[in-house]
Order: C-alpha cells, then structure tokens, then sequence
C-alpha cells in the first residue's frame, strides 16, 4: 500500500505539472482609437471645383460612431464661398462612422472661384464619438495659399529591386517616379559645360587617350574594362564615378571644352539593368543583368552639347545635339531611345530624390548603395541631422535650427536612415533631418519604415511638417 | 502527448499492486567496463587496444543530464560550445569544432539537418535509454568514416532488463539561472519509461520525453514586448523537445537482433529583438510588430541489427538503419498588441536524409595470435538548404546534393607476444562527389608487468566540405563570395601515446588508476575562404590551411570506501598555419584544462553527493586587426579562463523506489566571457563576449522506478 501511495503522490505531482495553461506575462500597451487627417493642408487655389479631404481612422472600425469637426474660415463663408458634405450646422459639421472602415472623406466644395491667398480654412477635430477614442495626431487641417505643411509619405520605390528613382517636392507633396535604367547621361542646364552619368545605375567612365571617337577599338579598352566598374574594392577606381557628394564640378566626364580637340573619348559601362530576382527578405537585388559598353565623345555646339557615340568597335558614330535648359539640372539622354528624355523634375519643383546611389567607402573605392536619399544640391536645398537625443522630432521648432549646420553633400540623408549591415535589416530611430527648399521652407523629416509588413526591403516611409 | 503521458501514468498504478523488488546495487562500482567502441569484439577497457573513456548510467543520472550538452560539460579536452542564436549546441575538442566531430548511436551515426554524425546538435540526443557513452579522442576514419577527425562519442543504448517489467517515471524542474515560472521560464522535463520482457528472447522498451527549455531572458522581455530598445525576445531561445523511443531486441541462442526507433520534435521560438513600430504619422499612433521566426525539428531515426555467429566462428554485426530529419521554418509578422500572426510563411529550411549500413565481419582468420575483420560502410545521403539558411544566389531556391559513400575497411589484431598486440586498420572511401580515399590506422599496446599498459595509436580521417564551402553564391556589384563544388575533403591524423597504471592499496580498498597521454593532430587541406583575385576583388573557398594540435594530458581516477575521485589535467597547444592570409602567426598557442569529478556515497543514507568541476585556461587566437596607424597586424587575441561547476545529491527512498536529486548547475554564476580572440566580420566589429552560460541554476527531479 505504501507503494500505491507514492506512485499516486507521483501522479498526481505530474499531472499538476502537465495541466494548466501558459503563463500570460505580457507588457503590452492598449491601442486608442484615433481619427485624423491624412495630411496637414491643401493648397486652395490647386482646388478647381471640389476636393475630398481624406480622414483616417488608427484601426479597422468595429462600431459605428461620428466625429464633429469645427470649421474656422478667415475672409470666407459658408454657402457663399464653399461647402461642405456633411454640411456645417453652427460652425460644426458630423461625419458619421461605419463599420469595417479604414477613414471616410469631407468633401469641399469651392463656390467662389476668386479665393485669394488670404483665405484660409481650418477643420479642426473636436470630438470622437466611439469607444476609446483619443483626439491626437493631425487633429486641424488647412485649406490655406502656403507650402504643404506635411504630412506621411510612401515614395513607390518598389520593392527589393528598388526599381524607381522617386523625386518628391515637399512644398506640394508631389513625387514623380522614374524607372532608374531610364537614361544614362545627364548634360548640365547650369552655366558650366558637365555631363554627368547614372550613378543608380552603377555606371562608369573612364577618360581614354584618344580624341578620335572612330578609331577606338576593342583592343584598345580590353586590359581596363575589369576596373571601369563599381564595387572592385580598389580606391583608384574613384576617377570613374561622379563624386557622389553631388558637387558638378567633381564629374568623371571632364568639363566639355570649347576647344574641340581638348575633349577625348570616354569608355562607359553602362552598369546593371534593374534586378528582376527576388531576394530573401530584407535583402535587395538591384542589379540585374550587365548593360554592356559604349565610347562617347561630348563636344561644345551653339552652347549647347554635341553627343558622340558609338558601340566599342564601330567605326562609325552617331551624333545628338542636345541643348541646354536652364529650367533642369539636367536633360538626359538614353542610349536605349537614343533620345533626350525628361526624367527629373524642374530644378525646383524637387526636394529629395529616393534612389540606388554609387558611394564611396574610404579606402575601398566606389561602392553601391540602396535605399538611398539623395537632396536637390544643384537646384539649391540644404540638409542637414539631428539626433533625437538632442532634440525630439516632435519638440524641433523653427528657432532650432542651426543654419551653420546644413549642408551641401547631397549624401546627408544618404543611407543614414537605415542599418542594413546585419542579418537584422533596421531602420535607424534616433535620427531625423532638417531639409531647406530654395524657396525658404524649412522641413522636419523623419522616417518611419525602411521595410513593409513582412520585412521586404524597398517600401520606405517617412512624416515630415513645415517648421 | 500530455494526455498520452497522464493515461500512462494512471495504468502505472494498477501494475504497482503487485510490486515486488529487485534492485540493481547503487554502489557497486565497475572497474573494468566493457566497450565496443572501435573494437573487433566486445571487450573491457584494459584489453582493448583503443584507448577508450567511459561516461556510465551512473554517472549521467548523478548529474540529472537529460541531453548530451548536460554530461559533457566537465569532461577534459571536450568543451561545450552552445549557440545562442540558433539554440544548439556543438562541440569543441583539440581546438576543432563540431563539424570534425562525430556522434554515434550503437555504432550508427545520428543525423541532423547539417550532417550525419558530425555537426550533432548535443541538446537534440537525449539520454533517457542509455547505459553508457563511449568516447575515444582521436581521428577514428578507419572504423567510423569521414568526418571522424577529433573524435567520436558512441552512446550505448540499453537493450535488455533483468526484470520482467520495468517502469520508470521522473519529472525535473530547473531554474534557468534565476528565472523560473510555472511555464514559461525555467526548464520542465518529464519522462516515462517502460521496459519488458515479453518472454526469454524478446525484450521491449518505450519512452516518451518531454524537455521544456523557457529560454533564457536574462534582461529581454519575451515575445509580447513592444518597445523598440533591443529588450524583446530572448537571450536563449526558448524550445520545446518531445522525444519518443522504442526498442525491441530478440535474443536466441548466438543470434541478437533488434531494431530501435526514436522520434524527435523540436520547437525554438526566435522573437526578434528588432520591433517595428508601425507608426502612423497621421493619427500618431504605432501598431508594433516584429518578424518573427519558429523552427521545428523533425528526426526519425530507424535502427535494425543483427549480430552472431556463423559457421560456428564469424562474427557479424550488422546494422541497416535510414534516418531524415528536416528543420522547418515559420516566419510571420506578429502583431504585438493584437497577438496576432500575419504573412505566414512556411518552408523547409534544412534537411537531410540518409540510409546507411554498416557490418563488421569477425574471426575472418581467428588464431591465438590474430583476428582480421573485415567491414563495410554504405551512407546514400541527400541533403538540402533552402537559400534562407544558405548563401545562393537569389534565382536558386535550394541546393540539393547527394552523397553516396560506398567503403570498406580492414582491421587486425595481431598479438605478437603475450604483453604486444599490434592493430593495423585500413579503409578505402569510393564517393561520387570526390576522388577515392584511402586511410590508415595503426595502434599497437603494450603491457608492463600487472601493473602498466602502453598504448599508441595513430589515426586518421577526412572531413567532407560543408554546403557553405562548396555552393555559397554570394555575387553583386560590391561582392563576389563563392563556394566551390571542386573542393577536396580535409585530411587529419592523429597520434596519441597513453600510458596507464592501476594500483591497488590495502588489500583492494584504495586504488589507484593513473594515465598519462600524449597527443598529436595534424590536419591538411583545410578549407578556408581566400582571396582569388584582387582587381575586382574575389574570395573563394578553397583547400589551402593547415592546423595542428598537440598536447599532454593526464587523468586519474581514486578509489576509496565510498569515495570516488576523478582528476585530470590537459595542456593544449594549436598552431594554424594560414596560408590563406598574407600575414601569419603559426606559432603554438597554448591552453590548460583542469578537470574533477568527486563523488561520495554514503550507504547508510543511500545518498551520494557528487561533484563536477571544470576550469578552462585563457585562450589564446591569433586576430587580424587594424592597428592605430591604419595597418593590419595580427595580435594575440585572450578569451578568459573561466570554471564550471556542478553540485549534486542523490537520494533513494523506499529500497531505490523513489530517487531524488536535487543539484545546482554552474555554480560559479557563469554567463560569458570577455575576448579579444575573435575577428570582426568585413562590415561589423568583433564581438566582445561570449556566451557560455545561462547563471547558476538548481534542479530538483523526482524518479519513481518499478520493476517486477
């Protein structure tokens, strides 16, 4: 019987061990629910006759409810100048929301096409019908005449193989996307005779003897070829990239002469199509195939350019007056439509481009980079970091900033953003930028995501606001 | 299985009616065991010619070791190497890791995502059937094949009782250093076991296992922490083992076969340190989330043997055995807040496959002065890795490889007079990956009067090149990392000297056995990853190093009453010759190990207290770094001398129907240690730790044994 004991004291022991559930240790906070404008302001006279203002709610909804948001017009009134739906009952107007919904719209209805810049039109939300609401975030917006005050911004680079070159204007929040491969060669618009190569693309030149773009063969180019490239990891191969600090009168392509025979003939790589492989998560391929070889020769016409070029061993090449335009950094010329193109915008309709970028690692040569932010140097915007140690994102006000501080190099933003040396892919928290447009506008900018939901590279985001 | 477990327990009580006791004595102490490890036949330690040492039941059980990496923590020259990052545990032994180390079951290598025998996670091989752990340190190849370069562990399953019916049931909780939680901290093992003889010829087993590991939090927060400071997830990841054996042996007259089956399931929860926060610029709100990552093991391991006699003098020993095992990944989003997994992925990460024969043929010729056997070896294996565990180009999904091994070898003992006996060894390797190899080993013993043995032993054995050696594809505009598929395997050979005297005092109550070995290890054509070509800049593996190891060590064993003392010494010298590197150092780097295991029993109480301790000298690498001035210069990096100690009491109750232990691990509280002797990657720093422990842990288990 002692026996039958123990093994039932066994038993039972073991059976408590086996039986219950988990441990629930959980240090998670709970989420509020938030209704707020997607962005911080239009600018009215960009509306024509109507415009829907886009509200966002902080999660999926699972109840209905309503939020009244407080109209506040300065030199214009309601049912003379504009409208709303819902309308505006004694200053306020009620969204009603649903179920299963994401946001809802106010639709703005301009009645008085003569809204000079001294109107402006505030909606401010002023309560939350819904269980745990929390009125936080981007809580007024603006229909006012000023730049953008901001807002979150997804530029589309698309994905691991980060095939876009994006350029955003902050001040209008307009972004134009270009697939990187689309050009080449980029002729200066600036009062300097510079040509300038695709640095996304991973391109290289290399200055050749000779004057004779006809005469240059193979041969010629055959024992340089493994050095005109990206990525050898020899610090001399420097010479046959732009420098990457965007400065145009450190090109590898030398200023074009006025005298002919002062102008030689280059050796171009024409780097990597885009990558078309997909990639582990959080890893990149934006090189795909090789794009071969071309010579060029670059000549002064009618101040203007004159574009020699020729695949390495013809003899025969083809010409491509390309005139400048003030108006651009650049005008660029493809070697695949054997055309000038527009690729960026007008010099100042851009603040930051998001682009593959040729670097330079100290001591170990040109170096590709990904995710790259590159700011407009050459149409006049200035950057600089700030550590959010120093200050908060959300505690940087205009008299923080420290004009000493901008800089030129349009590599401020860079790759700073963002860790990608470890397998873990991390966006890089505790740092933000204060951008300056031509235009005076001076910007907070702070990234939110370097990779999307299930950790593919190439899905940037980022928030920035007027200062 | 939980409910499995209880249904098994509960029929434990109606067999308990009818006890009745037979137990094996607890203190009686074998002075001469039996091994079969690299032998022709079946023999004790002292008259075999292969110097072999011997980790018992006993011993195990003093220890409450439930895997291997438990056990081998305080054996000399052998060093624990565990992963932090992928939860496994390797082994380390003259300076080379575990790839050149190989783990044997009955003879049979055991296989694992990585290999077959060699790179054996020690966490995944339980211990609950065993009777014993046979390890010879040495290149073995001529009796175990490739890969057996440093060494081999042969673990002994049990496979008969001396009892009718035989039940034992224990359940072991452990603190992991401090943290212990009902469930999720802490570690949780529950075992059952139940063995019997259907009748006098068949004997039977089954065991189920149950290994809850909480993992290792030290400062992290576990998987629902939301901040994004480096504290989510763990500092050893969790896991979860299930593990169920079964065994039928068949015995009549000269003929034993049986056939052993064991099923493992592994679960490790990786949670991401990094938390993506999701941030909302408009509403201001964040909706964190982590990639997050769970591997499951699979192994099945299948073993049939059959040993005897035929024509009344061969012996054969033959084993036919298939195993796989596959390590699965699931990788999704987890939404922290809502505790909720998005984009679920799941794929095979790794697996391996392997049928594999071996058989020993005895008493080819079999006079008073020689024996030749004669055996061979088959291993079909196929493996792959899917491109999320190796570095492939991103258009390849996987690498797939197959390897047939087809060898035969020879081994002779010849004793040439009553105290000499010679054991030449011999075996050629025919694969359809590389060319045909052919080893060698030649050990020879020596008798001195009653007293003294003189063993030497040379040995060799390759090392076959790894998936990251022969497939890795690493190629874009910055880098160009490529394995080769022309790689030939690494060669070892080994020389050990070790002389042994038994004394015995006072009419047997205070003996003595004392060993003294010289050792001797000389590895070529050792792979490394080397620069190709300079302008674009190229690296490629290929077979260019070479590594030596060589040595003294001593160990001892006392025997007093009911005291049993173990101590050992080892001094360690490694020398790397680097010919991949433009600059080098191959000078010898030296370490020193001290060992002892103490235990003593006292009858009266049935308890035995033991000790385990081990110190391991600093170590010493030579590091490639950049110096102030900007120039590379390569400096001896340390690694500090650290100790490992455990502590246990053992306790029966009831005529040994009740055991108890209760223990304290690592008693010296160690965590990891500082070094300078590891080089950093091309874009990260060294790292400056390592980590060895998880703190001081205690234990408590509680065995119930039946046998009728």
């Amino acid at each position: 019987m002692k026996f039958y004991k123990s093994i039932l004291c066994f038993a039972i022991a073991t059976l408590a061990l086996v039986s219950c559930s988990d441990d629930e240790s959980s240090t998670v906070s709970s989420n509020p629910f938030v209704v707020a404008f997607e962005n911080l302001s239009t600018n009215l006279s960009e509306i024509e006759t109507s415009e829907n203002i886009p509200l966002v709610y902080s999660e999926t909804t699972t109840e209905e409810g309503s939020i009244t948001v407080l109209i506040e017009a300065t030199n214009a009134v309601y049912g003379t100048d504009f409208i709303t739906n819902p309308a505006v009952i004694n200053n306020n107007l009620v969204v009603p929301i649903s179920l299963g919904e994401n946001g809802t719209t106010i639709e703005f209805k301009k009645l008085n096409p003569a809204l000079d810049e001294t109107v402006e039109i505030k909606f401010i939300i002023i309560a939350t019908d819904y269980s745990n609401a929390v009125i936080q975030g981007n809580s007024t917006f603006t229909l006012n005449s000023t730049a953008s005050l901001g807002r979150g911004f997804a530029p589309e680079v698309g994905g691991p193989n980060q095939p876009n070159q994006v350029y955003i204007d902050l001040s209008s929040e307009e972004q134009i996307s270009v697939q990187r491969d689309a050009w080449d060669l980029g002729f200066y618009g600036g009062s300097e005779f510079k040509v300038g190569i695709n640095s996304s693309i991973y391109m290289a030149v290399a200055q050749l003897e000779s004057t004779n773009i006809d005469a240059v063969t193979e041969a010629d180019v055959a024992s340089i070829k493994d050095q005109v490239a990206v990525g050898t990891f020899d610090p001399t191969n420097e010479a046959y990239i732009d420098n990457p600090d965007g400065d145009i009168s450190k090109t590898a392509i030398s200023t074009i002469n006025a005298t002919e025979s002062d102008n030689n003939v280059y050796l171009v790589n024409l780097g990597y199509e885009v990558g078309v492989e997909t990639p582990a998560p959080g890893s990149v391929a934006v090189a795909g195939e090789s794009r071969g070889w071309k010579k060029i020769r670059v000549l002064r016409q009618n101040d203007g350019y004159l574009l020699q070029y020729a695949n390495i061993d013809d003899a025969i090449h083809q010409e491509l007056f390309i005139s400048k335009d003030a108006n651009y950094n650049f005008t660029f010329f493809s070697f695949d439509t054997e055309t000038t193109l527009l690729i960026e915008p007008k010099a100042e309709k851009w603040d930051i481009n998001f682009t593959v970028f040729t670097n330079i690692l100290e001591g170990a040569g040109s170096y590709g980079f990904s995710d790259g932010v590159l700011h407009n140097r050459k149409g006049g915007v200035i950057a600089y970091s700030v550590n959010t140690e120093d200050i908060a994102y959300d505690d940087f006000q205009l008299e923080n900033i420290e004009n000493s501080n901008f800089e030129q190099d349009q590599r401020t933003i860079g790759s700073s953003w963002r860790n990608v040396i470890n397998d873990d892919k991390v966006l890089v928290d505790n740092i933000y930028y204060i951008i300056k447009d031509p235009n005076g506008n001076n910007y907070k900018l702070k990234f939110t995501a370097l990779l999307d939901d299930s950790g593919a590279r190439g899905f940037p985001e980022f928030k920035y606001k007027l200062l | 299985m939980r409910l499995l477990l209880t249904i098994l327990l509960l029929s434990c009580l109606h067999l308990s009616a009818q006890t009745e006791q037979e137990r094996d004595s607890l203190t009686s102490e074998k002075l001469d065991e039996v091994v079969i490890t690299g032998q022709l036949n079946p023999q004790s330690v002292s008259k075999s010619v292969v110097e072999v040492k011997v980790i018992s039941r006993k011993d195990i059980e003093r220890q409450a070791g439930n895997t291997l990496a438990d056990v081998l923590n305080t054996t000399l020259n052998l060093n624990i190497t565990p992963n932090t990052s992928t939860g496994k545990s390797g082994v380390s032994l003259f300076g080379l890791d575990s790839q050149y180390f190989k783990v044997l079951i009955d003879n049979v290598p055991i296989i694992n995502e990585e290999g077959v025998g060699n790179n054996t996670d020690l966490t995944l091989i339980n211990l609950d059937d065993i009777e014993r752990i046979e390890i010879v340190e040495g290149a073995m190849g001529v009796q175990y094949g490739s890969n057996a370069v440093s060494g081999i562990i042969n673990i002994i399953t049990k496979k008969s009782s001396r009892n009718d019916w035989e039940i034992t049931a224990y359940s072991q909780e452990e603190t992991i250093g401090d943290e212990y939680e009902w469930f999720d901290k802490g570690r949780h093992i529950q075992s059952l076991k139940v063995g019997h003889n259907f009748n006098d010829n068949i004997y039977g087993n089954v065991i189920y296992t149950r290994n809850d590991f909480g993992g290792f939090y030290n400062e992290k927060q576990g998987e629902n922490y939301e901040a994004n400071d480096g504290l989510r997830g763990h500092e050893w990841l969790p896991k979860l083992q299930q593990n169920a054996k079964g065994l039928v042996s068949y015995k009549k007259n000269n003929i034993n076969i049986f056939y052993r089956f064991d099923y493992l399931n592994e679960r490790i929860e990786k949670y991401a340190e990094n938390v993506d926060l999701n941030e909302n610029p408009a509403t201001g709100t964040t909706n964190p989330s982590a990639l997050d990552e769970i591997y499951r093991n699979n192994r099945f391991y299948h073993h049939l043997n059959g040993t005897g006699t035929i024509f009344n003098k061969i012996g054969y020993n033959v084993s036919v055995s298939y195993q796989k095992q596959t390590k699965d990944l699931e990788r999704y989003t987890y939404r922290i807040r809502n505790q909720e997994k998005v984009n679920l992925e799941e794929g095979e990460y790794q697996s391996r496959s392997a049928f594999f024969s071996r058989g020993t043929f005895s008493n080819i010729i079999n006079t008073t002065t020689a024996n030749l056997q004669l055996g061979y070896e088959l291993t079909n294996e196929k493996g792959s890795g899917s491109s999320l565990a190796i570095v492939i180009g991103p258009e390849s999904d996987e690498i797939n490889q197959e390897l047939n091994n087809y060898d035969f070898f020879a081994a002779s003992e010849i004793q040439l007079t009553e105290q000499f006996s010679l054991r030449p060894g011999f075996r050629a390797s025919f694969s359809n990956l590389f060319d045909t190899q052919f080893i060698g080993s030649l050990s020879a013993k020596q008798t001195l009067g009653e007293d003294w043995e003189l063993r030497a032993i040379l040995g060799s054995a390759n090392r076959t090149p790894n998936y990251n050696e022969l497939y890795t594809f690493f190629v874009d505009v910055n880098h160009n990392v490529q394995g080769n598929p022309d790689l030939n395997p690494e060669k070892g050979v080994s020389a050990f000297l070790h002389l042994k005297k038994k004394s015995s005092f006072s009419e047997g109550v205070f003996r003595l056995k004392n060993k003294l070995s010289f050792n001797y290890l000389n590895l070529k054509d050792r792979i490394e990853l080397i620069v190709v070509n300079q302008n674009p800049l190229a690296y490629q593996y290929n077979n260019i190093d070479s590594f030596k190891a060589i040595g003294v060590f001593s160990e001892n064993e006392i025997y007093y009453e009911n005291f049993k003392g173990q101590i050992g010494a080892s001094f360690q010298g490694v020398s790397k010759v680097l010919d991949s590197r433009t600059q080098r150092n191959d000078d010898y780097l030296f370490n020193l190990q001290l060992n002892s295991n103490l235990s003593y029993t006292a009858p009266k109480w049935q308890t035995t207290f033991s000790l385990f301790y081990k110190f391991i000298g600093e170590q010493q690498q030579f590091v490639e770094q950049t110096n102030e001035a900007g120039n590379q210069e390569y400096v001896t990096g340390k690694t500090d001398a650290y100790s490992w100690m455990d502590a246990t009491i053992n306790k029966s109750f009831f005529d040994g129907a009740f055991t108890t232990t209760l223990g304290c691990r690592n008693l010296f509280d160690v965590t990891q240690v500082n070094t300078t002797a590891v080089e950093g990657g091309t874009h990260n720093g060294p790292p400056a730790q390592i980590p060895l422990g998880y703190g001081r842990s205690y234990f408590l288990k509680l065995t119930y044994n039946l046998s009728f």
